[in-house]
């Protein structure tokens, strides 16, 4: 038999890329948006500004694209974390408080100055970022020293942890109208604001996992805690340096939010954005068993769901209703990647490969 | 000592988490009853039962569940699909049973399409049943975007029927309390529970199950080498689960009378949490059915204490049950590892190397422990002002509840002061009732009259105080944040000299049943606004 020409290996090193089925998927949206929604395309030039519903998937997907890059390297030691809703809702009833702190004295009085704030910036992007990466340090601790199985470790602190946002800000919601905080959720420059912080973390990540033995270590963490323990590798700072990690993206992804939606509502900022964030991941092609992983394909997988998200608002299908059709494509997804699926393809094309040496 | 002590728990360590958790329950009650008056009262302690049917009857189904290893996160959305569902089928005119059977039969099907997706195609529990969850909240919205009340007969007769207890009923009414009673779905639960240790520790099935859990999906593929129905089982798990959720859905149902999508959220946290404190690992294969009756009885328990000492929040229940839970996961845990433990230690340094192991672990966990309630103490001092009535819902901006003008109308001779606000039009509206039948209501922009028989009054204010007790620490406020389509309501009665206002929001199930009904009582009575503008 004859070499496989060259053509048919670059097909096939496309076909088997990890970027493949996400960016496929993605494809096929845009081109339901193309036929079906007129308009979707355009981009507007407004004052150097760019706007537009490509501009709005990519705004609206930084939070689940900021939690994706964590939940990536949780998911690829093995683990989940199933609290990055709680701590997004933590980290914004903290920045809430601590720039308008009336709620917790239960009065209802409305800031309005854009330029009042109780403490300054620094203090309040920090504190709730110290505050999520505390709860991420609880949940790796929990994972690497205590030995909890991932999914109950992290169980324990989305359960309490929005009962923990709630008793920040009392239970109220808290209005933020500092003018700088703004920025983080709703500032535009050429793209939006929180579209840099996506490209600053992602390279970040990138940077430490891709250029460093980290992401190594983390892979074989994934594959074999016990064997990558007995070559030497500290599993258990592996494991809470991922879920701190994880913590800092879901504190990041929260302030986003919180920015976004004016308010810190510590009842529904982060609601199910967990699973979104593993959804994202599992589309990405990262399996849940742990290993291999790609933040890249994260991405894609995240950009996934805001299209189908933005689709079917476009086309007027109902908020709640979406949940539905989310379930559908998670089934098609969980679908393509399952084993069986698999094996029935390489039935289907083996006549080809049995006649190769 | 230590040595008989060590042997004890060495001999009993699987049940050790199991009675730990059922002391834990009664020992809270107990403080609760020497602090409180109010939890002295029999039927108090029998509401546990009452407000946590539903959490039975779906943990017990959770149960087989994580034994085999899996878990179920669909159930809260099966729960709120049960309830829509039913709603609409009732008000569409369907015969009840026929629709009861129907919602089990649902459950059913969700519950082994789950279990195939699981089983055959190899999905993750975790993956397939989340989609099962979306796939039910968003059939919920399908079905009515708004919620739907259930007011069918054959609903509110199971709902409403009480089980009075032989042999309480005559020591209870000597001291000059009224009967304690149970609700039929406390009865449901409690024979689910009793068919569920049945099946689970005298069948094969049973055995199955245990054997299929465990030590990290090894002991399935050892239970398929022995020849055990796997794959089988593991779908009827899945299917009476789906059977569970349903019922619980269905107890549910009795329980607020009417059905939304929004109901139940966090639901399936409960239900793990309660399994997981009556001593089930979450690993699989090891664990007691009849120890998860403690655990939604830890769960009730704390629910009604946080009722009790009123000044804590709502949200400290989902607190507690965290901390809750963390601990028996901590303790679980330990156990496991002890199992371990001295085998891999054999020369003299590596004991010793464990041991300090051991202790640092342990003096980080107490630290960590002691932090986390001591930042808790903190902040509590700064919050120390109970909830604000003034949330807002998702939807509207909710009117704070007019107190003062109720306390001045009942000044002036009203029976019964009514205020809701919020609800699906965002409304506000004040209701008075007067001994003489005056009904009215105002809205803000309207004002509406009607007129009804002062029999009629009367009897409303004898059933409510007789019959839902009223007057009585059985009716307590509740506030939360009213969900999309919910009511707030305020109810102020006055009646032979007692006065007593509480607060509640529908569609929680923290709501006292009784308060339920007594505002299904005052309802029918209220004047219609035209719905013209």
């Amino acid at each position: 038999m004859k070499k496989p020409s060259q053509k048919n290996s670059t097909l096939k090193s496309i076909t088997e890329s990890r970027l493949f089925l996400p960016l496929l998927a993605l494809m096929l949206i845009l081109l339901f948006d193309l036929i079906f929604i007129p308009g979707f395309f355009t981009i507007e030039n407004r004052e150097g500004n760019l706007y537009g519903s490509l501009i709005d998937i990519l705004r609206n997907g930084s939070t689940v694209m900021l939690l994706a890059i964590g939940m990536t390297l949780v998911i690829a030691t093995g683990g989940v974390d199933l609290s990055v809703g709680a701590v997004m809702a933590i980290a914004a009833s903290t920045a809430g408080i601590l720039m308008n702190p009336s709620a917790l004295r239960n009065e209802v009085f409305f800031v309005t100055d854009p330029t009042y704030t109780f403490q300054p910036l620094w203090l309040v992007l920090g504190a709730a970022l110290f505050i999520s990466i505390l709860c991420g340090l609880w949940n790796g601790m929990l994972v690497g020293y205590l030995r909890i199985q991932p999914m109950v470790a992290t169980l324990i602190l989305m359960i309490s942890g929005r009962g923990i946002a709630q008793l920040i800000t009392n239970g109220l919601r808290v209005q933020i109208t500092y003018r700088p905080y703004m920025i983080i959720g709703q500032g535009w420059f050429i793209l939006p604001f929180s579209l840099y912080i996506v490209a600053i973390m992602f390279t970040f990540a990138w940077l430490m996992t891709r250029k460093t033995a980290i992401g190594m270590f983390i892979e074989s963490v994934g594959i074999n805690f016990r064997s990558s323990f007995f070559s030497g590798i500290d599993e258990k700072k592996i494991k809470l340096m991922v879920y701190t990690f994880c913590g800092f993206c879901a504190g990041i992804a929260g302030l986003v939010a919180s920015s976004n939606i004016r308010t810190s509502d510590s009842n529904n900022i982060g609601l199910t954005t967990e699973l979104d964030a593993i959804l994202a991941v599992v589309i990405g092609g990262t399996s849940m068993a742990g290993g291999r992983f790609s933040l890249l394909a994260s991405m894609v997988g995240a950009l996934v769901l805001q299209a189908i998200t933005q689709s079917m608002y476009a086309i007027g299908v109902p908020a709640f209703a979406l949940q539905a059709i989310k379930a559908v494509v998670v089934v098609l997804v969980i679908l393509l990647y399952s084993d069986q699926f698999r094996s029935f393809i390489r039935k289907i094309s083996a006549p080809k490969n049995e006649a190769q040496p | 000592m230590m040595q008989v002590i060590r042997k004890f728990i060495e001999k009993n360590r699987k049940v050790i988490p199991l009675w730990s958790t059922a002391i834990l329950a009664l020992v809270a009650y107990a403080i609760g009853a020497y602090l409180f008056e109010g939890m002295r009262n029999p039927q108090v302690f029998f509401n546990v039962f009452r407000n946590t049917s539903y959490i039975l009857i779906s943990a017990i189904g959770m149960t087989f569940v994580i034994l085999t290893g899996g878990i179920d996160l669909s159930v809260s959305g099966v729960v709120a699909l049960t309830t829509v569902a039913s709603a609409v089928l009732l008000r569409e005119g369907m015969n009840a049973w026929g629709v009861i059977l129907l919602m089990l039969a649902m459950g059913m099907t969700l519950g082994a399409i789950m279990g195939s997706f699981i089983v055959y195609l190899k999905v993750q529990p975790f993956i397939a049943t989340l989609a099962g969850m979306w796939f039910a909240r968003g059939m919920c919205f399908f079905i009515s975007d708004d919620a739907v009340t259930i007011d069918h007969y054959v609903f509110q007769l199971l709902g409403k029927t009480k089980i009075l207890i032989p042999g309480l009923t005559e020591l209870v009414e000597k001291q000059g309390n009224t009967a304690p009673y149970l609700t039929i779905p406390v009865v449901v639960g409690f024979a689910l529970l009793a068919i569920a240790i049945y099946i689970a520790h005298y069948t094969r099935f049973g055995r199955t199950v245990y054997a299929i859990g465990g030590n990290e999906g090894r002991n399935e593929q050892s239970a398929r080498l022995m020849g055990l129905p796997v794959n089988r089982t593991k779908m009827l798990v899945y299917t009476f689960n789906g059977f569970c959720s349903a019922l619980a859905g269905l107890a549910l149902s009795l329980f607020v009378y009417s059905g939304h999508g929004l109901y139940a959220t966090g639901f399936e946290l409960e239900v793990i949490a309660s399994v997981v404190m009556g001593g089930t690992m979450l690993t699989g294969g090891s664990g007691y059915v009849f120890g998860t009756l403690f655990g939604v009885m830890v769960l009730g328990v704390t629910q009604v204490l946080i009722q009790f000492i009123g000044s804590l929040s709502s949200w400290w229940t989902r607190i507690v049950i965290g901390l809750l839970t963390f601990t028996f996961i901590g303790v679980q845990t330990y156990i496991a590892n002890r199992k371990v433990g001295p085998k891999m230690a054999q020369s003299p340094q590596a004991i010793a190397a464990f041991r300090r192991k051991r202790m640092r672990q342990g003096i980080a966990v107490g630290a960590a422990f002691v932090l986390v309630l001591f930042s808790f103490v903190a902040v509590s001092r700064f919050t120390a002002s109970p909830t604000g009535e003034s949330t807002e819902s998702a939807q509207c901006q909710v009117a704070p509840f007019r107190e003062a003008a109720a306390e001045s109308l009942i000044q002036q001779g009203a029976v019964i002061v009514y205020h809701r606000t919020a609800g699906p039009q965002c409304v506000d509206q004040l209701f008075v009732i007067y001994p003489d039948g005056r009904v009215t209501g105002n809205d803000g922009a309207n004002q509406v009259e009607k007129q009804v028989t002062p029999q009629e009054v009367e009897q409303l204010l004898t059933v409510i105080s007789v019959d839902h007790q009223w007057f009585t620490d059985e009716i307590y406020s509740t506030y939360l944040n009213p969900c999309r389509q919910c009511f707030a309501h305020y109810i102020k009665i006055s009646y032979n000299g007692q006065e007593k206002a509480a607060t509640g929001v529908d569609g929680t199930t923290a709501m006292p049943p009784g308060y339920a009904f007594a505002l299904a009582e005052i309802r029918p009575l209220l004047p219609e606004f035209n719905s013209a503008p």
